[in-house]
């Protein structure tokens, strides 16, 4: 069953395709991408999303990567779980309430906008550093502090590389629901590619909704694409053979 | 406080958006776990569809809902319900499937085969593995999927406001177009609240139905580790 | 040389104070194995760890060549010497050269020395450099990784190797294989050793001492043999188990009870008959067969008795023993087996030099236990 399946794969795709390329026709999606009174926008609408997405998760990053660390310390050891409740806490909420928080205390724009998007995606990276670092192997750090590592490289050669795949999870899931939301921010005077998709909504017109939605698709499909490929690049090899095995 | 005394005054209609918003998370709920449990059980005996399926559930995930929403909605314009909370409904079984069927699967997956070994050797037959020992025990995590579910639909079914469907998301959308700053947080905050208590809500559950010889399990295991330390 | 001198270690103040460790002293002198023993619990591992720094000791000192570690950066102490951890402990996420090359890098060797040193230690553990130099930890065998895991503590070079339960994980065949080799390696390299272990058969094999430890105390600190034939108390008795002369027979080599002069002698190439009457006339009921000064087994007189060839056609197979590595304890086990009572004994050459007999074994065990009893006396 699964290979008949399998087999029906490429015709399914190049059915989809065909369909796509159809409907993108009748619905002038087409037509409409390449009216040159509206694809200066699309690029422009593209851009600002593209850095609002760029900009909160560069930052959100750093921050997420050093409060899971920090966590992990000795020191603060006895505020993870405090911490871990507070940030799970936080992902239940919506981010479109995010937004609007964010919107009511710091009014609209483009900063509010990655400021909500930073808070958003500081969790799951957060989160991830910290379950990734805690689940390292308690042998392995005894280990290498048995052999005579300063703790700064017990952090930089043991913990976080063993680490590193559940952070990238964190970091995937924080992209994906950046990119999401930063769809959204243009609800709160921020621009991107959410312009297209609330207006195409709201005037029916099925051409310029569907003008943003998919780049918005697209741009999360490559994401996850490419942290996949990161993934390749900076996990050990060795610990991809560990968990094979 | 103006946000509470917003809350007050419009009671009903809170109320009433309350009552919508729940009842699009819950009945999407319901379809998905009817569509997502059997799946992901399937998938366990069917081991080769099972990359395809999660895979396919994954890329479902990636999609942005307000993306989704607007790529359905030509789609389901066709037959007239490009708007309302149809397409709504559809977006969140969809966006249940991953968590849903993916809990499912692992959780039925990870039964220990010594249990389900000795399961073989009383002579039950398939049907009844499935009844008596790999469906309670796997009981915790697939609610723990539902919970994750449910969290992240009530969130989508805010942004669902937008294409109509009502909800709590109506007030956000309806402040920010009228610069009225007491309904979206009011709004805001409703829906987080319903977040975050649907969220312990089903946490609670989910403790309450574990068989209570795996709770012992898990906290021995708990103390073990605890020990080493 | 490490000194423990009145360690003793309290984990937790006030009422949860639980005293882990009593006012320990003895001494390990350098190039020795010291195996510290004792139930769960009982202290052997908090010692070690107060050695290298990973707990930090209540009162007293230890010191390392007259040196108290106190005055020692713990991350210096650590990397002077080897560390061996029962989980190996292997980074998931370094090659094998790079696990091994941990604490050289460490140290600031340069690099084609760090080389140098990694495919030497891979030869020393019979990994073939070429082969394992960079695999990662995943792809060898719960055996290979161990042996790496003793090649990473032996990196650096250190003078002193803490081990604790180091082939704990390993199953029993592999186990006794590694023992061996990792014996064989230390008479080459003679580091200072203290190695914990919770098992009474590896500790009289691996040990030249054995610290016993009950409840944060120790017990006693001697040579393994006596603390088999004389245990200081029952808790000692007990743990070291009924059996304890058996055990002292498996500390024993063949060599110590070898009869060089055997009188029963036959050669491959005598006659039958002239045999025959050589085992009557001396009253022997058996003849050892010689021939070219390699042991081909035994006849009796029954075998000989009507037969005209040669003696090395009648001749019946036995086993042979080696005299430096087998140990009385196997040769028993063979007697026991082949309700024979003698057993030749051989040089590393194979070479024949005389026979072990069930008499000199029971002598020998009667003889280390009356030892004891003198040395009592006399002490008393």
């Amino acid at each position: 069953m699964g290979i008949i399946f399998k087999k029906l794969n490429r015709f399914l795709l190049i059915l989809i395709l065909m369909g796509t390329g159809i409907i993108a026709e009748r619905v002038g999606l087409i037509e409409y991408v390449i009216d040159p009174n509206e694809y200066p926008f699309i690029i422009i609408f593209f851009w600002q999303h593209l850095i609002l997405v760029v900009y909160s998760m560069a930052i959100a990053t750093i921050i997420g990567l050093a409060v899971g660390i920090i966590l992990t310390r000795k020191r603060f050891k006895k505020i993870a779980g405090v911490v871990m409740y507070i940030i799970s806490l936080g992902q239940t909420i919506p981010s479109l309430a995010v937004l609007a928080l964010a919107m009511s205390f710091l009014g609209i724009g483009t900063k509010p906008a990655i400021f909500a998007l930073i808070i958003y995606s500081i969790l799951p990276i957060a989160r991830n550093t910290l379950a990734g670092i805690i689940a390292v192997p308690p042998y392995l750090v005894n280990a290498a502090k048995g052999m005579g590592m300063p703790a700064w490289r017990i952090l930089l050669e043991i913990e976080l590389p063993n680490a590193t795949s559940v952070i990238l999870t964190g970091f995937r899931v924080a992209m994906i629901i950046n990119i999401g939301t930063a769809a959204l921010a243009f609800l709160i005077g921020a621009g991107g590619l959410g312009d297209l998709i609330f207006s195409g909504i709201s005037l029916m017109r099925t051409e310029q909704l569907l003008a943003g939605a998919i780049p918005v698709t697209f741009m999360a499909l490559v994401a996850d694409f490419l942290c996949e490929i990161l993934g390749l690049l900076i996990v050990s090899k060795g610990l991809r053979l560990a968990s094979e095995h | 406080m103006s946000t509470l005394k917003f809350i007050m005054e419009h009671n009903q209609r809170v109320l009433h958006l309350s009552l919508e918003h729940i009842g699009i998370v819950g009945l999407s709920l319901i379809i998905a776990t009817i569509i997502g449990v059997p799946l992901g059980i399937m998938i366990t005996k069917y081991k080769n569809l099972a990359k395809p399926v999660l895979n396919t559930a994954n890329v479902l995930m990636t999609i942005p809902s307000i993306a989704l929403f607007g790529i359905m909605l030509p789609v389901l314009a066709m037959v007239n319900l490009g708007l309302g909370k149809v397409p709504a409904i559809i977006a969140l079984v969809l966006y249940s499937q991953l968590p849903i069927i993916r809990n499912t699967y692992t959780a039925i997956k990870n039964v220990p085969p010594a249990v389900v070994d000795a399961g073989k050797g009383m002579g039950m037959n398939r049907w009844q593995l499935l009844k008596e020992i790999e469906i309670p025990i796997s009981i915790p995590l697939i609610l723990a999927g539902l919970r994750t579910a449910a969290v992240m639909n009530i969130g989508i079914a805010a942004i669902a406001s937008y294409i109509g469907a009502g909800g709590l998301g109506v007030l956000i959308q309806q402040g920010i177009n009228r610069v009225y700053p007491e309904m979206i947080l009011s709004g805001a905050i409703l829906v987080s609240l319903l977040a975050i208590i649907v969220d312990g809500g089903m946490g609670l559950f989910e403790y309450l139905v574990t068989p209570k010889g795996i709770k012992i399990q898990r906290k021995l295991v708990q103390w073990e580790s605890s020990l080493k330390n | 040389m490490i000194k423990y001198d009145s360690v003793t270690k309290i984990f937790g103040v006030g009422k949860e104070a639980v005293t882990a460790l009593d006012n320990i002293n003895f001494t390990i002198k350098k190039g020795e194995i010291v195996v510290f023993l004792g139930p769960s619990g009982c202290g052997k591992t908090t010692t070690m760890r107060l050695t290298n720094k990973l707990d930090t000791i209540t009162r007293g000192s230890i010191s390392i060549n007259g040196e108290s570690i106190a005055e020692i950066n713990e991350v210096k102490l650590r990397q002077r010497m080897g560390y061996v951890i029962q989980e190996i402990g292997l980074f998931p996420n370094k090659t094998i050269a790079q696990n091994i090359a941990v604490v050289p890098r460490l140290l600031g060797w340069p690099r084609h020395k760090i080389n140098n040193r990694v495919d030497e230690l891979l030869h020393m553990t019979n990994l073939e450099p070429g082969l394992y130099r960079n695999r990662y930890p995943a792809e060898l065998s719960g055996g290979q990784q161990q042996r790496v895991g003793v090649a990473r503590g032996l990196a650096a070079d250190p003078e002193i190797m803490l081990m604790d339960e180091p082939f704990g994980a390993i199953d029993p065949i592999n186990r006794e294989q590694i023992q061996d080799e990792f014996l064989r390696v230390q008479s080459k390299i003679k580091k200072t050793i203290a190695f914990v272990s919770h098992d009474i058969h590896e500790a009289i094999k691996m040990g030249d001492k054995i610290a016993l430890f009950d409840n944060g105390k120790l017990i006693q600190y001697d040579v393994p043999e006596v603390i088999l034939t004389r245990p200081k108390n029952k808790f000692v008795a007990d743990f070291v188990g009924a059996d304890r002369a058996l055990k002292v027979l498996g500390l024993m080599r063949v060599s110590e009870v070898t009869n060089f002069k055997p009188q029963n002698i036959i050669a491959g190439t005598d006659n039958a008959q002239t045999a025959h009457k050589f085992l009557e006339e001396n009253d022997f009921r058996y003849g050892i067969v010689v021939d070219n000064n390699k042991p081909l087994g035994y006849v009796t007189l029954k075998n000989l008795k009507y037969e005209n060839g040669l003696v090395i056609d009648v001749v019946e197979n036995y086993p042979h023993f080696e005299e430096k590595s087998s140990s009385l304890r196997d040769v028993l086990s063979y007697m026991l087996m082949h309700t024979l009572m003698t057993f030749c004994v051989v040089d590393d050459n194979g070479d024949f030099i005389g026979t072990v007999s069930y008499n000199d074994i029971q002598r020998a065990v009667k003889k280390s236990y009356s030892d004891e009893a003198e040395k009592d006396w006399k002490e008393v």
